[in-house]
């Protein structure tokens, strides 16, 4: 009967999981930022080298500040101006998605958003520098506006060239030089309403989308991010689709990465500045701290136990196969071959583990026990304890993950002994030759 | 030669499944081609597989695979969830092989 309950809410769950991983915008968005990602971590590496904590100690401090702004351009050429790429990425994989010239949606979208963009830099207090794009436009601050600009524009783009509003060239010019004329029209168009757009927002109204968007959308949306409670049902949602065997963040994520990712960018940018770090919540925060420890759910602990203390064969099979791919997180083979999925003895731990540890996360970094993660961006599939110190840039930050490594075992552990004790009892049947099979 | 494509959402959780089901073909001494894609990259190297099996977790993009497969007339289907969690290589071969004789 709990079965047919279960069956019931899967068939509902699949096909929603399966339009938001297939819808074409949020696909266009997970390729644009995964597009950054090389270049994020490039950037990462040249902070951490900047940042190293024994460095004051060998360096004279003339010596460690040319060291460090040597460095700086590194970050700053890849992750401070984050936006450009996302909004090349977006024009260009929603043109590729829609079949059309996909490297001119790349490039009309990048030109549609600097044309949005005041190329002028108005200092506290000075004179207005004229002719320069202020940096974080084109990070951080630009983020939603790109991301909204770039969609709009390849929406323009790909539906004047549908349309066949195109300049075509005779047959015998060489194909380069026919598609250049071909995304003329369609170019031509999609600048024009920016720029218009453009007009009117600084001539009329005296301000710039920049500001505009910032203001109503992207600090609303951001600020709430960064909340523990809505932080909270993110990973409760994500736990629930994994439980139904559904892969979670790919759904959660494409939702709140715009998000994440612009919190984590504001923390880089102001760590290198001043050395604070404003959001707890952040990209970092998701992935160091709630799939960073064994993978989704916080298995490691769940493997280890099952490795040591559980006494029936079958949990110890998957114990020993899941702590190999579970130290990098990556956590299928006990997700499926404990199974979590659908087994309701599971479900309690399954979503109370994680929302535990990540409040008393939020705890520890919010009262200033432990740093929150720089912004750096660490990979997911760094293993626990490295990636805590590597993302927060301190040892607290990957005792933090011992903690709460020990939380995730207290949690879970009375209820791996009861089903451990279920499966003995079935295997000692089994063994004895009078297999009472149970066809479950 | 028989060709199985696995999919998931990187190809990285099913690469350990690869491994063992290549370890199990040979063992059968059995030709077979086994390897693993992200879903992006799925619908593109679906023309060269015999067959197509889904990572469980990836469940939803079975309907979507399956009206690509038609072009090429192969089946798809998603891996049964415990031999996916234990990596039991035999069994997924075997899922695989039936799924390409019911067809041919």
């Amino acid at each position: 009967m709990g079965q047919s309950w279960f069956d019931t809410l899967s068939r509902v769950l699949v096909p929603i999981a399966g339009k938001l991983n297939n819808n074409r915008y949020l696909k266009v968005l997970r390729d644009a930022f995964m597009l950054a990602f090389p270049l994020t971590i490039f950037g990462s590496v040249a902070v951490v080298l900047a940042n190293l904590p024994f460095l004051d100690k060998v360096m004279s401090e003339g010596a460690l500040n040319a060291f460090r702004s040597a460095l700086g351009v590194a970050p700053q050429a890849t992750m401070g101006i984050m936006s450009v790429f996302v909004v090349f990425g977006i024009g260009y994989y929603l043109s590729k998605n829609y079949d059309v010239e996909a490297i001119f949606g790349g490039a009309i979208a990048l030109a549609s958003f600097l044309m949005l963009t005041p190329f002028v830099l108005q200092p506290e207090g000075k004179e207005a520098v004229q002719n320069v794009i202020p940096l974080d436009r084109l990070g951080a601050k630009g983020m939603f506006l790109g991301m909204i600009v770039a969609f709009v524009a390849g929406e323009i783009y790909r539906f004047i060239v549908q349309k066949d509003i195109t300049i075509k060239m005779p047959a015998g010019v060489p194909p380069a030089v026919s598609r250049s004329f071909s995304a003329l029209i369609p170019a031509f168009f999609t600048l024009s309403v920016f720029l218009i757009i453009n007009i009117v927002v600084t001539q009329v109204f005296r301000t710039n989308m920049h500001d505009v968007i910032y203001q109503a959308i992207q600090a609303p949306l951001v600020g709430l991010g960064s909340g523990i409670i809505p932080t909270l049902i993110a990973i409760f949602v994500t736990q629930i689709l994994w439980f139904f065997g559904l892969h979670g963040q790919i759904i959660i994520n494409s939702v709140m990465d715009p998000i994440w990712n612009t919190l984590s960018l504001e923390n880089l940018n102001s760590y290198m500045d001043t050395g604070k770090v404003p959001h707890i919540i952040s990209k970092q925060f998701m992935e160091i701290y709630t799939v960073g420890m064994g993978g989704t759910g916080m298995t490691l602990a769940v493997v280890m136990a099952m490795m040591f203390f559980m006494k029936s064969k079958q949990m110890k099979q998957v114990g020993k196969l899941a702590i190999g791919p579970g130290i990098f997180n990556v956590n299928e083979p006990v997700i499926f071959g404990l199974p979590i999925v659908m087994n309701p003895l599971i479900l309690f731990p399954w979503i109370i583990a994680p929302m535990a540890v990540t409040l008393v996360t939020y705890v520890a970094m919010s009262t200033g026990l432990v740093p929150p993660p720089t912004g750096v961006a660490v990979p997911w599939t760094v293993p626990i304890f490295i990636n805590g110190i590597m993302a927060t840039n301190s040892l607290a930050g990957g005792f933090l993950q011992l903690v709460n490594f020990a939380i995730v075992l207290v949690i879970w552990f009375p209820f791996l002994k009861f089903i451990d004790r279920m499966n003995l009892q079935k295997e000692k049947e089994e063994g004895s030759g009078e297999s009472t099979r149970t066809a479950s | 030669m028989k060709k199985i494509l696995l999919a998931c959402s990187s190809g990285m959780s099913t690469s350990l499944l690869v491994t063992k089901m290549q370890a199990y073909a040979k063992q059968m001494d059995e030709e077979a081609e086994i390897w693993a894609v992200g879903q992006d990259q799925a619908k593109k190297e679906m023309e060269k597989a015999d067959v197509v099996l889904i990572g469980p977790q990836m469940s939803f993009l079975k309907s979507e695979l399956q009206k690509e497969a038609q072009k090429y007339g192969i089946p798809v289907e998603v891996i049964d969830m415990v031999a996916y969690g234990l990596a039991d290589g035999q069994k997924v071969y075997e899922q695989a092989l039936k799924l390409m004789e019911e067809r041919s």
